[in-house]
């Protein structure tokens, strides 16, 4: 058993079968709640267990599902939002990958809480073939009267589509999301109005997370106090972590909201490996602000992170070791947020490249002690200055770095070389 | 409708409507917020980010009471946040600092931003001087650069033949891409790639295809899209700016000349000024061209036997007197006639009529030289709404339903057809456009519905959607009289049955009953109606439908007028309401008004009389017949214009006199025994009408080119040469007597008509509603021709306009695929058109917006010679195609 | 060093229409939105899988398709990395470069491939076998260092398994 609840049965042989969901209690939540308990009852449960959107955010699911204007006369939508592009994150993936028919299902439950009878699955391009397994779990569910017009004999109707994107980080933002899936350039669009109101088609849309949509069967079924039993107060329930870089057993845990980081380093993933030590942590997808060692024993919760200056995030828990160079490491990020960068708005399009140029020149050996500074200012100025969240995520990593490891980038600018470079060396192993 | 709510920028309080972004009202309070991406045309987009200003609202108490400070002010709460002004609208009690170290330091950072990639190549770049990045930059921006690495760079791009593209200087603003999209309705620019990589261009790079209006240029805050015509011709502080009327359709542009020396170098918009607001289609940007041709006249030309010769306008002028004078003494005033005149301004139009009337006794008068049929010269301002207000540009782009019938506003109306695409992205305008062809507004893309009605059946179809519309009830507040007109209209339209609707329009009955419903059922509305109509061998018909139609569907009420009519020229208008129709004085005051005629007569010191004169089809065939003997043709290539070329050549080489004012010398104007050369509109100033009814005062950029001479001035010379005391200084010495003589001019003078002038409103014509007898279908044989403007023409002054004639097409016959195919034709084929009185050879083009059956031919190439058919060029006739010269049997 | 345009001079495929197997997969995708617009995506995928790469051809052809204006579908088409405005080879070989893959050697993987195919990033060899890119994180950092040729996921990667891997890549 990898984890308590979504993990539980998650490697159990041919998951995405039909008929092997429904042996292990698949559907059972759908037809307990279709028809039986009212949309507005479905809504306060999940607002009771305190389920928070598992994208990034951490917004309440349950109080996002009860903003959708009941009055609306428009269709409304469910979208999933399945672009698992945060760097540092891969847990939709598997979660997908393993077990669809839990997505189907809480699409459908999320679609009758709101009132929508068509839903969305936006998967990234790169996920081309778990959209093959999603959309053979969906016809296996239309067959078998999951989906439909009438599903599961409740006379409650729902219909639901895959849509694959293309290669673009910034669809992962919910109305940039939008934007793709009406079938535009991929570029976020102004709040208010919210989604919500007027999201997709200018229509009451919902967008959920994959893991975010997979916990509401079981929170229907078994009750916002049962999902309480794990988590924190203010942060309930499980968490899966995508622990990625050179410890020992990388890969995806589901843990209960809370636990020190420290435990699932070193528990779980076994530490570090090749002798390596750990410098610092990257704990909620490359768009938070690092931890140093020192800081290793937080809670993986939204709370604590944020006590500490960052964020759980996507909860893609990025392990960096002492050989690393930080400016290195935080140049691959900066790289990364200029190539995903949409272009929309000036302070991330030309902050985000001015920002590469510099940790180029500082990795060149040919920056000064001015660039350090300048490097935090151009953060700053990005800051609260974009148009959606892409620009705060290029600058936190580069504030966050700064604050822990100035010393490593005044030591590249004195010296023209990093303080320590692994990936360097490794290069200059397999040179022409 | 809006409440107001009080809002405090920089400590000064303004009251502004609910819903105004901050950047407006900050307007209002004196302060600059400097924008990129935002624009008053289009919606909030947020994107530049330039805009930041911190934000403060009343802090709340837990009742939600504002908190009061110690100094009995409300506590602000600021936002820590800085926040666009360009998308968020205020709220009562909001506070906004944009001087503040917040305010202040994210401004500059996004100033350092924009500058990060932008080269420095002002001193070659043609935006410098003007460039609002440049302005900004020296207003926020840091006097050095802290970027020392290297800047991305793209390569230069012509777009076509108008637009030069240096994506280096582009700052992604969008404004040309959401322009081209939502008000032009062209999608010809997109955004290539993204990030940092983000270019403006157009598909695979390929030359723009669009209407080339050039307005992206226009919107463009830097030098990313510059004009190429006017590329390193001039800086903009070497140029004068004069703000004038364009030329050209009847929609009324204010264009802003650029002129250095005695040449125009350029014409832009003007953002918050005119009716048009910024928008310029590509004949108000380059089609001013003409006015430096050096093909322009430079003296009087004065006939000898074969040749024309120089002469001086003191010359010309006696000659002119000497010769009207002897014809009208030998023949009567009743042989001289005067035709032409849409394209002068409203004090010349009055003079020119005056100068027949009074001093020549001769109503022979008439503008309309295209028309088909007489028409009374107060058809239109009846079927408008007799003179109700009429429809202004707001008020269309704010109608929930918009019906054009028979233009295609495309080649007519180009900133009419932009307000309603504008509307339809931005307003929930729903449109319907009843052409036979599907033209641009006919598109799926603008989401309205096309009523692509049979050829010939316009009369039909209006009589059809007048009938639903009495269907849908009654209207509301309509006059007592017309509430009665419309009982008996409805009887009398019982004949048009579903099943007849359907077989004379070829239209499904309830498509048309639906748009019927639609325009009577819109809590605001428009129709719009053009030459197609008027230029029709029915229109007066067709005009008494139209008004039918207006009443029974409320776009007509007791004080109100939706009705808009779109003339050809930019000033034909004006000569509706100066009289130049054979049977109106100034103001639609009919010979038959004693007492009014009394008040003419009086002013001119003349006798006027009773009788009407002749229109221009009657003048026309009285000319060539030989009882009108002398014709003064002004600004109007009679030759091209006329539906009758065979006539028009008999009606010119028969006259004894024929007098042509121009700025060119046109073939009609090569028949003439006088030709004056004119003064261009940029050369002279006064009043011209547009099509909402406004007048606008025409400024003046430059003096005459060397030989011309205002029009109005010609006409006094000759009067004066007659012996006429006449002694106006200026035009506005004859805009003075408008306004004591003419009704419904009261209180105006030239000052009052600035920035933009007023609506002319005058219900002197008594509005009606009558049955019509519709004649029976056009029978024949042949295809059906139709005729148009089109947007890219090779007419008299855009023939002169080098960047026009290079976006122009030849002349040509347009068909359908399937009729190509059956007359075993391709494109570049020639086809022979054959009507009543001659043939003429063109080269075919295929496109399918034009319906199986008919052939179109677009007006305004004069090598078309489109009236060589000798059959009249509006809608309903029939003619014969052919295949090269081998006979093919066309129709059905 | 090599450039797709220079050494493999593909010419654009001629196309009118969509070829008749993929008509109902067309009508399909169409029929899962209340507007044609959104199957953007989705046709550019299908075309992008017949022709390997999207020529203009195949980009009008959707906005044909969907009666949208081809400059927009462009734009579009231009937005997303995974669509190919150029050709690539017959195996494209997409190096995820982003942080967990670099920490597990995705860099000496990159350079390992530079040097055995002779080509750079972006780049494709002579014989029309491979193109080699580098790109963003994958969604594969826990099994890094991984790589995807063409839609297809390769992880946990070192040296030898990628020597093997190109050998099977005919």
């Amino acid at each position: 058993m990898r984890g308590p609840l979504l993990f539980k049965d998650i490697d159990t042989p041919g998951l995405c079968k039909l008929e092997t969901y429904r042996q292990g209690g698949g559907y059972e939540p759908l037809a307990e709640t279709l028809g039986k308990k009212s949309p507005d009852e479905c809504i306060d449960v999940v607002k009771a267990s305190g389920l928070r959107g598992r994208g990034g955010a951490g917004f309440p699911t349950g109080l996002k599902w009860s903003f959708v204007p009941k009055a609306s006369t428009k269709p409304k939508y469910i979208v999933c939002n399945a672009d698992e592009s945060e760097p540092g994150t891969f847990k939709d993936r598997e979660l997908m990958e393993k077990n669809p028919h839990l997505l189907i299902e809480g699409m459908i439950l999320a679609g009758y809480a709101i009132g929508s009878h068509v839903g969305y699955i936006y998967l990234r391009g790169e996920f081309e073939y778990i959209q093959r397994i999603l959309d053979a779990a969906i016809a296996e569910a239309r067959t078998a009267g999951v989906l439909g017009d009438d599903v599961m004999g409740s006379g409650f109707g729902f219909e639901l589509h895959t849509h694959l994107g293309a290669g673009a980080y910034i669809c992962g933002e919910e109305t940039a999301l939008l934007s793709s899936l009406e079938g535009y350039r991929g570029q976020p669009r102004l709040k208010p109005p919210f989604p919500a109101v007027e999201g997709l088609y200018a229509c009451p849309t919902v967008v959920n997370n994959v893991e975010t949509l997979m916990n509401v069967p079981s929170i229907l079924k078994q009750g916002a106090k049962w999902y309480r039993q794990w988590g924190t107060e203010k942060s309930a329930g499980t968490k899966i972590l995508s622990v990625s870089g050179p410890v020992k057993r990388p890969g995806n845990y589901e843990v209960p909201l809370g636990m020190p980081l420290s435990q699932l380093i070193n528990d779980l993933c076994g530490g570090m490996r090749d002798g390596l030590k750990l410098k610092a942590v990257i704990p909620g997808g490359s768009s938070v602000p690092l931890l140093p060692a020192s800081q290793l024993d937080t809670g993986l919760d939204y709370e604590s992170m944020n006590a500490v200056g960052t964020y759980l995030g996507s909860g893609g828990v990025i392990v960096i070791d002492d050989k690393t160079c930080i400016v290195d490491a935080l140049y691959n990020i900066t790289r990364f947020y200029t190539h995903e960068s949409c272009g929309k708005c000036t302070p991330c399009r030309e902050g985000t490249f001015w920002l590469s140029e510099i940790f180029e020149r500082l990795l060149s050996g040919n920056g000064t002690l001015a660039d350090i500074h300048l490097l935090g200012d151009i953060a700053d100025n990005i800051m609260g200055k974009s148009f959606c969240a892409l620009g705060d995520a290029a600058a936190m990593p580069i504030q966050g770095g700064l604050k822990h490891f100035r010393h490593e980038f005044e030591y590249l600018v004195q010296h023209r070389t990093s303080l320590v470079n692994r990936r360097k060396t490794e290069i200059s192993e397999v040179s022409a | 409708m809006s409440a107001m709510v009080k809002v405090t920028i920089n400590g000064r309080t303004v009251e502004v409507p609910t819903g105004t972004l901050i950047t407006d009202a900050a307007r209002a309070a004196e302060t600059h917020v400097p924008i990129f991406c935002a624009h008053s045309k289009l919606p909030p987009l947020g994107a530049c980010r330039i805009c930041v200003v911190e934000i403060g609202t009343p802090k709340l108490d837990s009742e939600r009471k504002p908190v009061i400070a110690a100094d009995g002010a409300p506590e602000i709460a600021w936002n820590p946040k800085v926040q666009t002004g360009c998308t968020t609208p205020v709220s009562e009690g909001m506070h906004v600092r944009t001087e503040s170290a917040t305010a202040v330091k994210a401004r500059k950072g996004v100033m350092e931003f924009l500058l990060v990639n932008h080269p420095l190549d002002c001193p070659v770049c043609d935006e410098g001087g003007e460039c609002q990045l440049q302005d900004l930059a020296f207003a926020f921006g840091s006097d050095h650069s802290r970027l020392v690495d290297s800047k991305r760079t793209f390569e230069s791009e012509d777009l076509g033949p108008i637009v030069k593209k240096e994506a280096n200087r582009c700052i992604v603003c969008m404004r040309c891409v959401r322009y081209c999209d939502e008000v032009m309705g062209e999608d010809a620019l997109t955004a290539h790639q993204r990030g940092v990589r983000t270019e403006i261009s157009s598909f695979d790079r390929q030359p723009l295809e669009c209407e080339q209006c050039g307005n992206c240029i226009e919107v463009c805050p830097v030098g990313a899209l510059t004009a190429l015509p006017y590329r390193f011709k001039a800086r903009p502080w070497d140029l004068r700016q004069h703000i004038t009327i364009c030329p050209y359709c009847s929609n009324g542009c204010s264009v802003r000349l650029g002129v250095r020396g005695m040449e125009i170098l350029r014409a832009r918009g003007t953002e918050f000024r005119g009716v048009n607001q910024e928008f310029l289609c590509v004949r108000g940007r380059f089609g001013y061209e003409y006015v430096n041709s050096p093909d322009r006249l430079t003296a009087p030309l004065v006939r000898a036997g074969a040749s024309l010769q120089p002469s001086t306008h003191d010359e010309a002028t006696t000659y002119v007197a000497q010769r009207l004078r002897d014809i009208a003494a030998t023949h009567g005033p009743g042989s001289i006639a005067f035709l032409g005149g849409e394209k002068l301004n409203l004090e010349e139009q009055y003079l020119f009529q005056k100068l027949a009337r009074s001093v020549l006794g001769t109503n022979h008068i008439d503008a309309r030289t295209r028309f088909t049929t007489r028409v009374s010269g107060a058809a239109v301002l009846k079927a408008t709404g007799g003179g109700r207000p009429a429809l202004t540009f707001e008020q269309l782009y704010a109608a929930k339903e918009v019906l054009v019938f028979g233009d295609d506003l495309q080649g007519e109306s180009p900133f009419a057809q932009a307000t309603i695409i504008r509307g339809q992205h931005q307003s929930g305008l729903h449109l319907t456009v009843a052409h036979p062809r599907r033209v641009k507004l006919a598109r799926a893309k603008f989401q309205g519905d096309w009523l692509g009605l049979k050829p010939g059946s316009e009369l039909a179809l209006l009589q059809a959607l007048t009938r639903a519309a009495l269907e849908s009830g009654d209207p509301t507040d309509v006059p007592a009289d017309i509430a009665q007109g419309l009982g008996a209209l409805r009887s009398s339209l019982a004949a048009w049955t579903p099943e007849r609707v359907e077989s004379e329009t070829g239209l499904p009955a309830a498509a048309v009953a639906a748009a019927a419903k639609r325009l009577h059922g819109a809590t605001s509305k428009a129709v719009l109606f053009g030459r197609a109509l008027t230029e029709h061998p029915q229109a007066p018909a067709l005009l008494q439908a139209i008004e039918n139609l207006a009443w029974a569907t409320g776009a007509l009420t007791t004080h109100t007028s939706s009705v808009m009519y779109a003339g050809p020229q930019h000033d034909s208008q004006g000569a509706l309401d100066m009289g130049l129709t054979p049977d109106m004085l100034p103001g639609y005051v009919p010979m038959g008004d004693a007492a009014l005629r009394e008040r003419f007569e009086k002013q001119w010191g003349c006798t006027l009389g009773t009788h009407q004169g002749s229109s221009a089809p009657e003048i026309l065939e009285a000319a060539a017949a030989g009882s009108i003997r002398a014709l003064w043709i002004v600004s109007d290539h009679w030759l091209a214009s006329a539906p009758d070329r065979a006539l028009v050549e008999k009606a010119l080489s028969t006259a004894e006199l024929v007098v042509v004012n121009e700025l060119f010398l046109t073939t009609t104007a090569q028949q003439a025994h006088v030709v004056f050369p004119v003064a261009a509109f940029a050369e002279k100033e006064g009043v011209v009408v547009n099509c909402e009814r406004r007048l606008q005062k025409a400024n003046r950029a430059m003096s005459p080119k060397r030989g011309g001479r205002p029009d109005w001035e010609v006409f006094q010379a000759v009067a004066q040469s007659l012996g006429a005391d006449w002694k106006y200084r200026t035009s506005e010495d004859v805009f003075r007597e408008i306004v004591r003589l003419v009704p419904g001019y009261e209180g105006m003078s030239w000052a009052t008509l600035l920035p933009t002038g007023p609506q002319w409103t005058s219900m002197r014509v008594a509005a009606s509603v009558r049955s019509i007898d519709a004649p029976a279908p056009v029978q024949g044989e042949g295809l059906w021709l139709l005729s148009g403007g089109v947007l890219f023409a090779q007419g008299t002054l855009t023939s002169r306009s080098p960047t026009l004639s290079k976006l122009a097409k030849h002349a040509r016959a347009v068909l359908h695929t399937g009729e190509a195919k059956r007359l075993d034709v391709g494109a570049g084929d020639l086809i022979d058109l054959t009507g009543a009185g001659g043939a003429v050879s063109l080269p075919v083009e295929i496109d399918d917006s034009v319906p199986m059956g008919a052939v179109f031919v677009p007006y305004a190439y004069a090598d078309a010679g489109l009236n060589r058919l000798g059959t009249p060029t509006g809608a309903g006739l029939r003619i014969g195609v052919r295949k090269g010269s081998t006979a093919v049997q066309a129709g059905a | 060093m090599s450039h797709p345009d220079m050494v493999m001079p593909i010419e654009a495929p001629e196309i009118h229409d969509w070829p008749e197997k993929l008509k109902p997969a067309v009508a399909e995708a169409i029929s899962h939105y209340p507007f044609k617009r959104s199957a953007v995506l989705p046709l550019l995928w299908l075309a992008q899988t017949e022709w390997g790469w999207l020529p203009p051809a195949a980009l009008r052809l959707v906005a044909r398709t969907l009666e949208l204006n081809e400059p927009e579908v462009f734009g579009i088409a231009t937005f997303y990395t995974m669509f190919n405005l150029k050709p690539v080879g017959r195996h494209h070989l997409q190096v995820c470069m982003t942080l967990s893959c670099s920490l597990m050697g995705a860099d000496r993987l990159f350079r390992h491939l530079q040097n055995k195919l002779g080509v750079g990033h972006g780049e494709t060899t002579p014989d029309g076998r491979f193109t080699l890119r580098k790109v963003e994180c994958l969604a594969a950092c826990g099994y890094a260092p991984c790589l995807q040729v063409g839609l297809d996921y390769h992880e946990n990667l070192d040296l030898a398994k990628v020597d093997a891997l190109l050998e099977r890549l005919k």
